[in-house]
């Protein structure tokens, strides 16, 4: 059942770009698609393990930062007379190295911050990103603070010197992004139900009761927050590479809430919360922008979130997957009182 | 009548003069006492005698002011308590504890923490044996639902179990640990009789099985029907220690509990 659904979702979401001729609509998907995958990642952490990390944003921008830096290159004025020299290397490798760059400060912080847990692990998160933000604001010379990183190379397929393909166009852009996502599904997947997994959920569930059957709690978070952070660093790498500029603007607070209400309001802790909320929060304010005035819009955002949180506190995909548990079971409740008639 | 052991054989945990306060309020002053291989101790007294204190401290949940436990010759004293687990001393909490939000056999899935070994990045790759390592898993993990009597309650929520129910699923867990020393902190509390009788049961069958346990309980029909050995603990301190009749005769236990006559008066 639910494998003919995800089949039928595979085939519909590959199908887009044969019958959408709309480019500004692929290029929303393409933005959602990026957002879902930093909801999905998000999700690992504060879904799985429980842990609310408001610093989700930091590893998004450190793996954009690190991609765009690499694939142009940059020199650094070490000291007066020596300058070290990066040379700019193909996007692949970028893209590689800012997933790996996200992992490592997704690693630190694990270390750092699980020493203090709840509130304060919060906190940190957030002190985290705004120092980042605030090193990318500042530190002009490799970043060029406000003025913004420009002409980044797009993402290129193929054999060096044999065939090669620049996604300067939005198609193979999409599609790449959906390969991305369909691999961090899928990552995630397998981790959820395995036995580490399994080790996360319960940190999340009961610690006490957890750490006295020998879950080692921060390991298994370390573990969380660095997959959680390198999944994130790709999608900013995706969109780095995609948006081809990218400011300081990246690690604002507002982008790591509009990550936490995605996993929320699709519903922390399942697979596919992610996805829904990502697709609803994602294309909504594009949606409304047709036939609403801004101000609206952000109203309607706002009391769809309200509702979504106040009717549906465990988010979109638990209550749907409640109200099929309990329509089937009533359907086979009354085919048993037919069958005894 | 039960055999009492004591002595002949192998001492597994030796709880040597731990003492451990609260700010000014002493919870334990000097206790020492010993659980010999494949025996059943309990160990008892009233209400905030530090009986659930000796259980955190054994496994890892509270570090003492002082004092040692040793356990098969190694030190369990300062380690966390997942390394504590991991030597094969595993406990129950006092107030139910499950992992609410899945199913039963989830639940003893999680237990089993140790029993597996697939690496994360074997976990990520999707290797062959994960899944292997997965049925397997499984399928210990049905038998120890067997084994306490909830195998048909296996893919219920554990929030949805009964009282009696909730408090076997907690020790399925511990056991699916693997402990050699097996603690358990009140498990028959809330129970009815009944269930309390069949209760008594399960924990024999356990320690037939090669597991020796160490009890906190307050009924008393159960401590002294089970139990090759009764501590019992009043404000921090050892007052006695024999076979349960031993026990049930002593003058001072009489007295932690009911209070002296008019002695005081």
């Amino acid at each position: 059942m639910s494998r003919w659904i995800s089949i039928l979702w595979l085939a519909f979401l590959f199908s887009i770009p044969l019958w959408m001729i709309d480019l500004y609509v692929l290029h929303i998907l393409i933005n959602t698609g990026i957002f879902v995958i930093a909801a999905m990642s998000l999700n690992l952490l504060l879904g799985y393990t429980g842990q609310l990390s408001l610093g989700h944003v930091a590893f998004f921008g450190i793996g954009a930062y690190v991609s765009a830096l690499v694939s142009l290159g940059f020199d650094l004025e070490l000291t007066d007379t020596y300058t070290f020299v990066f040379d700019a290397k193909p996007v692949w490798i970028a893209f590689l190295s800012g997933i790996i760059a996200a992992g490592l400060f997704g690693w630190l912080i694990g270390r750092v911050a699980f020493k203090v847990r709840g509130a304060y692990f919060v906190i940190v998160t957030i002190s985290f990103a705004e120092v980042v933000r605030l090193v990318s604001l500042n530190w002009i010379d490799l970043t060029e603070g406000p003025m913004a990183l420009n002409n980044i190379q797009p993402f290129t397929l193929g054999i060096p010197n044999l065939w090669e393909m620049t996604l300067y166009q939005k198609i193979p852009n999409y599609y790449l992004v959906l390969v991305v996502a369909i691999v961090c599904y899928i990552l995630i997947r397998r981790l959820v139900h395995s036995r580490i997994g399994r080790a996360m959920i319960g940190l999340r569930e009961n610690e006490p009761l957890a750490t006295s059957v020998g879950v080692n709690v921060t390991h298994y978070l370390v573990i969380a927050t660095v997959i959680s952070a390198a999944m994130a660093g790709a999608a900013g790498g995706l969109y780095t590479h995609y948006f081809r500029i990218i400011d300081p603007d990246i690690f604002l607070f507002i982008y790591t809430v509009t990550m936490v209400i995605m996993v929320v309001s699709g519903g922390k802790g399942t697979l596919a919360g992610p996805i829904v909320g990502g697709i609803i929060f994602g294309l909504l304010p594009e949606i409304l922008r047709e036939f609403a005035a801004p101000e609206m819009q952000w109203i309607i955002y706002g009391i769809a979130m309200i509702l979504i949180v106040f009717f549906l506190p465990d988010g979109i995909v638990p209550a749907l997957k409640n109200w099929w548990k309990n329509h089937r079971s009533k359907r086979t409740d009354s085919a048993e009182m037919d069958a005894g008639t | 009548m039960k055999t009492v052991k004591s002595d002949m054989s192998e001492v597994l945990l030796n709880v040597e003069n731990i003492a451990i306060s609260f700010g000014g309020l002493v919870a334990i002053s000097d206790l020492s006492f010993n659980v010999h291989k494949g025996e059943i101790v309990s160990l008892i007294g009233p209400n905030g005698a530090g009986k659930t204190t000796a259980f955190n401290i054994i496994t890892g949940f509270l570090k003492p002011n002082s004092g040692s436990i040793t356990y098969r010759d190694k030190s369990l004293t300062g380690l966390a308590a997942h390394q504590v687990a991991k030597y094969g001393v595993v406990r129950t909490f006092q107030k139910t504890s499950v992992f609410d939000g899945n199913t039963v056999i989830e639940n003893i899935m999680m237990g089993l923490h140790l029993n597996g070994r697939c690496k994360v990045w074997e976990v990520l790759l999707g290797l062959p044996r994960v899944s292997i390592e997965n049925t397997r898993l499984e399928e210990r993990a049905l038998e120890i639902l067997d084994l306490v009597g909830l195998s048909n309650r296996a893919s219920d929520m554990a929030s949805d179990l009964a009282y009696g129910e909730l408090r076997l699923l907690e020790v399925a867990i511990a056991l699916a640990a693997e402990p050699a020393l097996l603690l358990l902190d009140e498990p028959a509390s809330g129970m009815n009789p009944s269930e309390t009788a069949s209760f008594m049961k399960t924990v024999s069958k356990i320690r037939d099985e090669g597991t020796t346990i160490l009890l906190v309980e307050h009924d008393m029909r159960m401590v002294m029907g089970i139990s090759d050995r009764v501590v019992v603990l009043n404000q921090g301190e050892i007052i006695a220690s024999g076979t349960p009749k031993e026990i049930q005769n002593n003058p001072k236990v009489i007295h932690a509990y009911l209070g002296y006559g008019d002695e005081d008066a």
